[in-house]
């Protein structure tokens, strides 16, 4: 990671998005920063926690998105400037806490909260797009269109909230999150921060008050004075501006991430002098005056931007309002199909629509050339499938819950959650998993399949969540499973880290974000105290973890609670040699004959197994092996041996 | 060699029923698992050009003729009872296997003998395990032998445990069988297996006279459900008429009616011809009419060479089978080859249609009129 916190005012770091939002927050000087990993959101807080002692500012991984919200917000009340982090999903979690927090106000110090979209959910469930919420919570939200203005516009929009004395919302999107840019510093600031929550505090020069929704009617009132107040700021924001001729063929209306594909697009064509570009940063409420004046550039007007026809629907209800003689170009965009309805963009789609609306013809390259370009990258590229890791826990489990629903034979299946697990949908975890949504919305569905045994419902239900998943969303489904006496397993991946979004520490791991040792919550002490039969299973004892799962699905007792227990592979090895080396003995192995039909290479797919197709044996990826031994225990000809490293 | 797989095994043999759960199509397959009665299959195995798990199936294309050629150097013929070099009466004479046998012990007395003179190393067997389900056991000495002693009546995958011997293993093997399972070895004898233990190294069948086997599924939750399993000491079906199942506990015996014992019959066992074991060395069963003896039917030479021994070793009493026992013998197996084959025939829809069987036309005529 960047150094976030150098105090060189003036120079230029190279950050990615994350990192200049983070140095944007501690430009603006938060003393405190909570949030819940997520892809493409991580960074920012796990930046900001590194150097939070250096800084003197507090930052935490909080249990899950709402909690960050709630905290961060609490140290706004006591005039802490703050900020909370999260992907997408995350503003669902949070949404009730928002709803409200809107109406009551935040308090003396700024509070913003940061959204990670991901367009084509490249790590995601959903591509949900954040930008729509900002609309029916009545806040401002902006987007920075590179990572010059990720740092300037996050420093800028906690001024903007504290003046407001309203949550702002700053998106952002994976290729501006992830990528990386030129970043020139501003000050530090020196301030030492003083909390203290004031009993009645000043709801910004209207009423004294305390901190709640109510009387909401009022209170909704008050927001949108706020948010007229922000549309008039947004009128001559520097994040909003128009650069090409003053009479253009086209008039593109873009933000973000799409900023950038359209200047590639337009240079590409070579536009300059036909084609203009609105980039607006300021994205709700809409500078309406800004965009009118501008929608004058052209007759034609082409929307260019990610997931949700955000801006082209909000430019459309504004000529929706222009008088009835008044000159309206004609739009271009998602709803005419000139831009993707769902999914990322990138230049060539941006070449493809202008092309398309000013009938030019565009060839980058010849076809040939991209044929054989695409052939040459695939000969060096290994074979391989999206799957777990060698040596990862998830696949052990996945292997014996395979193998417990199949013997147990009542068609039992897994509801299951997010995480590295979710994998398991697919060939990586043997096609196990049957549902996937939301954090926790596994164990919520599994409590009312387990109800169903009135209805002649026997299929074991077997719900499956990681351990940060586990505090972050399930145990409120697993008390009400106990409660009302659900028949299902919550099974608990514990590899003892948050470990898709990078290995953040969790509640059960004893260490705080910014590395310090804390008390851990034990998740079996918990589930005990709760009721529930719990069981402790190294996945890596695959009979064993079979057997306690079969024994547990006979049972007819309400919700238990399997814990697979194994430390992600990735951290293991990192600290500690491979236990064992592991070989195949090619006299034993049978490859593809009866009796085999390389179970290993074929249904097991550990990336550290390789089908040698010549020699008719599997051998073992010596880089790519870590060791862990299981596929021993996989195969039926005890052909792979390990031995003690 | 076929051309069908696991998933025809499963498709014709398990879904329908028809499957006896001898045990042939697991132990050395990863993907075919028998577990509390049932065989699964945990994942899709490619294989369909040799797959042996459908090949060895004794509810698979089965040639009667081939298997008979290969065993016992004949066509197949139509003896109710097979093959039959003699027939005896016999009592195990040794006193601990007399306590324990559930009629005259000539099961556990000649395998007794088979270990201690070398002519086996090992045997498998079914044991009754704690929880009192059968299960398959790899007998090595005399003691191995004795704690398998007496039935449960339950179906058991016995080839299971015999396809689990790792195939470089020399030792010579016993293996005492129902005869479904029979039926599989001498499958196996007649186009040897690959991949697994020798089926050359099995070197004495002792089949066992059946006229169906109860579901280790149904029938032992119907037992856990009605009696204390764990008190359980013996299972025992006492010849007609007595029409009962007993169970032997410490505190006594409980009873039930046969009727409602036959609920818990397999389905796979009323498609089966064959009562006897007929592609066995040597075949053994009880004696109606005659408590503690068995009825013995030596086949092939390694049969008549181990009841030998026995006679000379003293460790069978031996006695001639009165021929009313014989008769009623062949009457009882003739019943179940026409029950059975119509039972075929009115699944498949077709008299020359007989699923698995590969009779002559002549045999069906007559077993089918």
């Amino acid at each position: 990671m960047a150094n976030i916190e150098i105090n060189a005012p003036g120079t230029s770091q190279l950050f990615i998005g994350n990192e200049a939002i983070a140095r944007g927050a501690l430009e603006a000087g938060i003393g405190f920063a909570a949030a819940y990993p997520g892809t493409p959101s991580s960074e920012i807080l796990g930046s900001l926690a590194q150097v939070a002692k250096k800084m003197g500012i507090y930052a935490e991984w909080s249990i899950n998105e709402m909690v960050a919200m709630e905290a961060a917000a609490g140290a706004s009340f006591a005039g802490i400037r703050a900020l909370a982090a999260m992907k997408q999903n995350g503003i669902n979690v949070v949404s009730d806490f928002l709803a409200n927090l809107v109406m009551s106000g935040t308090g003396k110090g700024g509070l913003v909260l940061v959204s990670c979209d991901d367009p084509s959910a490249i790590s995601s469930s959903n591509e949900q797009d954040t930008r729509p919420i900002a609309k029916w919570l009545d806040i401002p939200l902006v987007e920075p269109g590179d990572f010059q203005e990720a740092k300037d516009m996050t420093k800028w929009l906690f001024d903007l909230a504290e003046e407001l004395g309203t949550l702002c919302i700053l998106r952002s999107v994976t290729r501006i999150a992830h990528a990386r840019g030129n970043v020139k510093l501003g000050e530090l600031p020196t301030k030492q921060h003083k909390a203290h929550f004031d009993q009645i505090h000043d709801l910004k020069n209207v009423m004294p008050t305390t901190f709640m929704p109510l009387p909401s009617s009022l209170r909704h009132f008050f927001l949108h004075m706020k948010l007229d107040k922000a549309r008039e700021k947004f009128e001559s924001s520097p994040f909003n501006r128009y650069v090409g001729p003053d009479k253009a063929d086209l008039l593109i209306i873009t933000g973000g991430s799409c900023w950038l594909y359209s200047q590639d697009a337009i240079e590409a064509l070579k536009l300059r002098d036909r084609v203009g570009i609105l980039k607006l940063g300021t994205l709700w409420p809409l500078p309406e005056r800004f965009v009118t004046e501008h929608l004058n550039k052209s007759d034609k007007v082409l929307f260019v931007e990610e997931i949700d026809p955000f801006l082209e629907r909000s430019v459309m209800e504004l000529a929706g309002n222009f008088p009835p003689n008044a000159l309206r170009p004609t739009f271009y965009g998602k709803r005419s199909g000139h831009i993707n309805a769902y999914g990322e963009l990138n230049p060539d789609m941006v070449i493809k629509a202008v092309s398309t609306i000013l009938g030019l013809t565009y060839q980058a390259r010849d076809v040939a050339y991209s044929k054989k370009s695409e052939a040459l990258v695939k000969s060096t590229v290994p074979e391989r499938s999206m799957t777990f890791c060698a040596g990862c826990p998830h696949r052990a489990t996945f292997w014996a819950i395979k193998n417990a629903l199949k013997l147990d034979g009542r068609d039992g299946f897994v509801t299951g959650d997010i995480g590295c697990y979710s994998l398991a949908l697919g060939p990586a975890g043997f096609f196990q998993v049957r549902t996937m949504h939301c954090m926790g919305g596994g164990a919520g569905v599994a409590n009312g399949l387990g109800k169903l045994g009135q209805f002649g419902f026997d299929q074991p239900v077997i719900a499956v969540v990681g351990d940060s998943t586990f505090y972050h969303a399930t145990i409120p489904a697993l008390i009400n499973g106990i409660y009302n006496q659900s028949k299902f397993i919550l099974v608990i991946l514990d590899n003892s880290a948050t470990a898709m979004t990078g290995f953040q520490p969790h509640p059960g791991t004893g260490m705080t974000a910014m590395g310090e040792p804390t008390k851990a919550v034990s998740m079996e002490a918990l589930c005990h105290a709760l009721g529930a039969h719990v069981e402790v299973c190294d996945p890596f004892d695959l009979k064993g973890t079979t057997a306690t799962l079969l024994k547990m699905m006979a049972e007819d007792s309400g919700a238990k609670v399997a814990i697979m227990r194994r430390q992600c592979e990735l951290i293991r090895a990192k600290k500690e040699k491979s236990p064992y080396n592991v070989r195949v003995d090619v006299e034993k192995c049978i490859g593809e004959d009866c009796g085999c039909d390389r179970l290993c290479t074929r249904i097991f797919l550990c990336p550290g197994l390789v089908w040698d197709k010549k020699a008719g044996k599997s051998r073992i990826d010596e880089v790519i092996c870590s060791g862990c031994g299981v596929c021993v225990d996989v195969c039926p000809q005890g052909a792979i041996i390990r031995e003690a490293a | 060699m076929t051309t069908k797989g696991c998933k025809e095994l499963v498709s014709e043999v398990i879904e329908t029923r028809l499957c006896a759960l001898c045990g042939a199509c697991t132990g050395n397959c990863p993907y075919l698992t028998y577990y509390k009665g049932r065989i699964t299959l945990l994942d899709n195995c490619s294989r369909t050009d040799e797959a042996q798990c459908y090949e060895y199936c004794p509810r698979t294309y089965t040639d009667m003729n081939a298997i008979s050629q290969k065993i016992f150097g004949t066509p197949y013929g139509e003896n109710e009872i097979g093959t039959v070099k003699d027939v005896f009466m016999a009592r195990a004479t040794d006193n601990r296997i007399k306590k324990k046998a559930q009629y005259g012990g000539a099961v556990t007395a000649l395998l007794s003998l088979a270990l201690t003179e070398g002519v086996i190393d090992g045997a498998v067997l079914t044991k009754t395990s704690d929880d009192k389900s059968p299960a398959p056991f790899l007998a090595q000495s005399v003691d191995d032998v004795l704690k398998c002693a007496g039935s449960s009546y339950m179906a058991c995958p016995v080839l299971g445990r015999y396809n689990q011997i790792p195939k470089d293993d020399s030792s010579k093997l016993g293996i005492v069988a129902m005869p479904c399972q029979v039926l599989s070895v001498a499958k196996m004898k007649t186009v040897p297996p690959a991949n697994r233990v020798s089926i050359g190294n099995v070197d004495m069948v002792i089949g066992l006279f059946c006229t169906w086997a109860l579901s280790p599924d149904t029938f032992y939750q119907f037992l856990k459900e009605n009696l204390d399993l764990s008190k359980v000491k013996k299972f025992d079906i006492p010849p007609p008429p007595a029409n009962r199942f007993d169970v032997y506990t410490a505190s006594g015996k409980t009873s039930f009616p046969l009727e409602q014992i036959r609920k818990h019959t397999m389905l796979a066992c009323s498609h089966c011809l064959d009562m006897t074991s007929e592609f066995a060395d040597i075949s053994v069963g009880s004696v109606e009419g005659t408590e503690g003896w068995n009825t013995v039917i030596v086949r092939t030479d390694a049969g008549a060479d181990l009841m030998q021994r026995a006679k000379r070793k003293g460790k069978l009493q031996i006695d001639k089978l009165p021929e009313s026992n014989l008769e009623h013998l062949k009457e009882a197996a003739l019943l179940k080859k026409k029950r059975a084959l119509n039972e075929i025939v009115k699944r498949s829809g077709d008299k020359k249609n007989l699923l698995y069987l590969s009779l002559s036309s002549q045999l069906t005529k007559k077993l089918l009129a």
